[in-house]
């Protein structure tokens, strides 16, 4: 198991090389030039020369990817360009809103998903489960943006049961006050996909033979659904759930706008907007060795849960 | 016998200690700002951070006005904007050249409280204007401010080079230009006449910092984004970046008595009633929210969770009918602050372009007809909803040299703009498009914002290409892609915005002079006789002779058509009903400091 971990994370450098020259060479060329946003309104080439010097985006490509790498293994990405805020600590206290409305979220919507999957794969085909597909459909065929305009239209402002929007200074103040409302339209915009995707992978195991002869030695209908097919179907679930995970670095910027939240996702929009490089490269490669890892995650849970599984 | 002296020893020492604290006790006013009254504020945008010298944005740009002073600001009611002074004592002395000003200090004006002034108190002085007058041209800050004090002042131009040219930029060198004749008193001596000093005195990045502060708290490029200390009426008290920021009023604020006069605006009188002889400022407390979306603001406003907000153009058909408040709103007590904002927008061609640009007879012809085509009204129908005003001056409303009775001469008629193209050449080809005189294809690049509006606008002038038989291909871009391909005069035509920076006509007259190409000069334009009467308008002060050369300069862009003027937008700021005595200012980013919150509403 140690030698199958340390193979994986030594396969994870040449991945992450790839990543940095890939991040790199694609801003440089197609992201545009901060300096004349910089400069401001009432700029001149002399100023604007000074500032692409200042921020070294002068330099040969080669002496920027140097630097690029040593910023990536010293872990200082240096300043954003735009406030003079550390990259650090644009990190450090954008990433907590952000989990704050999305570790909620991906836990409900998880056991939702599991529940509501293992209660209608056991009705295929009847009106339960027709009504619940169609309710599925038409629910992924609304954009998200409908769904917060009209909750934050109906929930917050006409039934006053949640703020219009706004984010208060602790951790419980926020997930029991002004998170509610973004964790509820995040459910009602994600459980829809997520049970039909759920109810596939259960449905998968539902007619295997193990299930007849589970039920044939009179094991309750509870522990078939709840111990064995469920376990069973745990494999394509943690799948899913641990390929998302990654995500959660990246925030959900729409929430986060409508509802002011200082979240990671609106930063990076942000970001973009203001070409801000230091910021976006930051993300991109957490983001990359965020993924390599969940992904070396995954398959060691996969021998958790199933023995039968070899690692290789 | 001993102890009698020991006695009288420290007597005297709690006397001098007295006298000394006298002048700062007798400067810091009681405290008048109630901490119970609280203005809920939204920004539309995000903030940067609040250092004078850096920060970019109009958001900011409100923090800034409300920690930091400048030595002059604007007469909260007098319209047009009247500048007065703020830590200067008057108005400042000026040569009958223009080039040297003599300003006197107020005395006894102190910074907040801060550990960087190791618990004494720290008073402003003239060396403290200065020392930031000459911060913002730092190479390190990479500050957008440097235009301020670029090629004005003696002596400091050789001191950024040098700067530049060491890599160390040597702030305590003395510079001639900066004069200080005492503690309170600065000259500054400038290169050439500059009647406009007083209001880019005026303009925050120019604001007062303590070099204490600076050295304590910059970080590697020499910043202060995060630890504004000023003299003014509010501090920051709480700052959660890009969501929430509270300031609170500075209890060592020196205070100032609200007695302003009435302008023309009937709704002065009102103001006055409510406000006259008031200490202020009167609210203690700010709480902003940045709230990036439309419906959040408007909804919160409803559910009187915001006191104060900008209704911008979207919003303003929900709220507005024909300017006017809908019955809803003033049934809720809303209260409405409409002005037109100091910007123009105008459309411009590239002169250096080989198919728009040129001073030829038919270059003129295709730029005028084009002008002629365009209906202004239209657009801003469709892109603003109505929320703008057309514009025939290239000085908008509300700034010195505004002329409100000006009429242009190219007004929207598309029956003469097609007859002036068949009479020169431009005719239409089988395929129902112009052509160029040489019988080439004529197409015109349109360039616009990536965005909703940006299309909106490129729509609307595919309509007026249209009516006229000029294929028209929109280009769209980002945003510092359009300003990289602008100032190297490579955009074919464009909708260019431009907001004063401060209320003088030289602000935007300036954007058509020929030597400012590659700068502020979006559209390449070089006509000399343009260039010449706008050099001599430099040398002449506000007034009836300058405006009359800014007449012949209007009728010059109108004969050349290098651009077709355009718009300014309107703001609408709304308030709830308990907000008294607020008016918006047309330069003034906020004006909390001169209004009032009635607790009991």
């Amino acid at each position: 198991m140690t030698a199958y971990i340390l193979r994986r994370l030594w396969q994870m450098l040449p991945t992450m090389l790839g990543v940095i020259v890939l991040v790199f060479f694609l801003f440089n060329w197609v992201g545009g030039d901060p300096s004349y946003i910089l400069a401001g309104k009432m700029s001149n080439i002399d100023q604007i020369n000074n500032i692409r010097h200042q921020l070294g985006i002068d330099q040969p490509y080669y002496v920027q990817l140097s630097i690029f790498v040593k910023q990536i293994v010293t872990f200082d990405f240096g300043s954003s360009w735009s406030t003079g805020e550390t990259v650090a600590h644009i990190l450090e206290t954008r990433i907590g809103p952000s989990l704050i409305v999305l570790i909620p979220m991906t836990i409900l919507e998880t056991l939702i998903a599991i529940a509501l999957a293992l209660g209608i794969a056991f009705v295929r085909g009847s009106l339960t489960d027709r009504a619940v597909m169609i309710a599925c459909t038409v629910g992924m065929s609304i954009s998200i943006l409908v769904y917060i305009i009209v909750f934050q239209y109906w929930f917050a402002y006409k039934l006053s049961l949640f703020p219009v929007q706004g984010w208060g200074e602790g951790v419980w103040e926020n997930l029991s006050q002004y998170a509610l409302l973004p964790i509820l339209i995040g459910l009602a915009v994600s459980v829809a996909p997520t049970l039909r995707l759920f109810r596939t992978f259960v449905l998968d195991e539902v007619n295997q033979d193990y299930v007849r002869t589970a039920r044939a030695k009179g094991v309750s209908e509870r522990r078939v659904v709840w111990v064995h097919v469920l376990r069973n179907a745990a494999i394509p679930i943690i799948t899913y759930v641990m390929s998302n995970l990654p995500s959660l670095l990246i925030g959900v910027f729409l929430l986060e706008r409508f509802f002011g939240i200082p979240g990671i996702g609106r930063e990076v929009i942000l970001a973009v907007d203001r070409s801000d490089f230091p910021v976006i490269k930051a993300i991109t490669v957490y983001v990359a060795a965020a993924t390599m890892v969940f992904n070396l995650l995954t398959d060691l849970m996969y021998k958790a849960v199933d023995p039968r599984v070899q690692l290789k | 016998m001993k102890l009698l002296s020991l006695l009288k020893c420290g007597l005297l020492q709690g006397a001098i200690a007295a006298l000394t604290f006298l002048p700062m006790q007798a400067s810091m006013a009681e405290p008048t700002a109630d901490p119970q009254k609280v203005l809920r504020y939204a920004f539309i945008a995000a903030e940067d951070g609040f250092d004078p010298a850096v920060s970019r944005d109009l958001y900011s740009a409100h923090v800034v006005q409300s920690i930091f002073e400048t030595l002059y600001t604007y007469d909260y009611l007098a319209r047009p904007v009247k500048l007065i002074p703020q830590t200067a004592e008057a108005m400042p002395e000026v040569s009958s050249d223009g080039k040297t000003y003599t300003i006197r200090l107020k005395k006894g004006i102190y910074f907040q409280t801060d550990p960087a002034f190791n618990g004494k108190p720290r008073e402003l002085t003239m060396a403290d204007y200065v020392y930031s007058f000459k911060r913002l041209l730092d190479p390190r800050l990479v500050s957008a401010h440097t235009w301020l004090w670029d090629g004005e002042v003696e002596g400091l131009d050789e001191l950024v080079a040098e700067g530049k040219k060491t890599g160390h930029y040597d702030i305590d060198k003395p510079v001639a230009g900066f004069e200080l004749l005492d503690r309170y008193t600065l000259r500054i001596h400038l290169k050439r006449a500059d009647f406009n000093l007083g209001m880019k005195l005026a303009h925050e990045p120019n604001s007062a910092l303590a070099r204490e502060v600076v050295e304590k708290y910059q970080d590697a490029q020499g910043q202060v984004m995060a630890n504004p200390v000023g003299t003014g009426p509010y501090r920051l008290a709480q700052w959660l970046r890009g969501a929430r920021i509270v300031l609170e009023a500075n209890p060592g604020y020196r205070g100032m008595t609200w007695d302003f006069q009435a302008s023309d605006d009937p709704e002065d009188q009102k103001i006055i009633a409510q406000m006259k002889g008031k200490r202020m400022p009167q609210i203690g407390r700010i709480e902003i929210s940045v709230m990036l979306e439309d419906q959040p603001r408007l909804l919160a406003f409803q559910k009187d969770q915001l006191d104060l907000f900008q209704l911008e153009g979207p919003l303003a058909p929900r709220v507005l009918k024909d300017g006017k408040l809908k019955p809803e709103f003033v049934s809720m007590g809303a209260q409405l602050s409409r002005i037109v904002d100091p910007e123009i927008s105008y459309f411009y061609w590239n002169m250096q372009d080989p198919v728009v640009g040129g001073l030829s007879k038919e270059k003129i012809a295709l730029r005028r007809a084009i002008a002629m085509a365009h209906d202004i009204d239209d657009e801003l129908r469709m892109v603003y909803n109505g929320e703008a005003v057309a514009l025939d001056y290239p000085i908008p409303p509300g700034v010195v040299g505004y002329d409100a009775h000006y009429k242009s001469s190219i007004q929207h008629d598309t029956a003469a703009a097609n007859m002036l193209l068949d009479k020169f050449g431009y005719k239409i080809a089988a395929d129902g498009w112009r052509t160029l005189p040489d019988g080439s294809p004529l197409v015109i690049k349109s360039t616009a914002y990536n965005n909703s509006r940006g299309a909106m606008q490129l729509e609307s002038w595919k309509k007026t290409f249209d009516s006229i038989h000029i294929r028209m291909e929109d280009n769209r871009g980002q945003y510092e892609d359009m300003l990289k391909a602008e100032k190297a005069c490579q955009l074919q035509m464009r909708d260019s915005p431009w907001i004063a920076d401060f209320p003088d006509g030289d602000n935007f007259m300036q954007l058509f002079y020929g030597p400012n190409t590659g700068s502020n000069n979006a559209g390449c334009s070089k006509i000399p006789e343009y260039d010449r009467l706008y050099e001599q308008t430099l040398t002449m002060p506000a007034g009836p002779e300058r405006d009359l050369l800014y007449h012949k300069m209007t009728r010059i862009l109108e004969v050349y058509t290098p651009l077709r003027m355009g718009y300014a937008r309107v703001r609408n700021m709304l308030a709830q009903s308990r907000v008294i005595g607020y008016k918006k200012h047309p330069i003034l980013h906020c004006e909390w400091m001169y209004f009032d919150i009635d607790k009991k509403k």
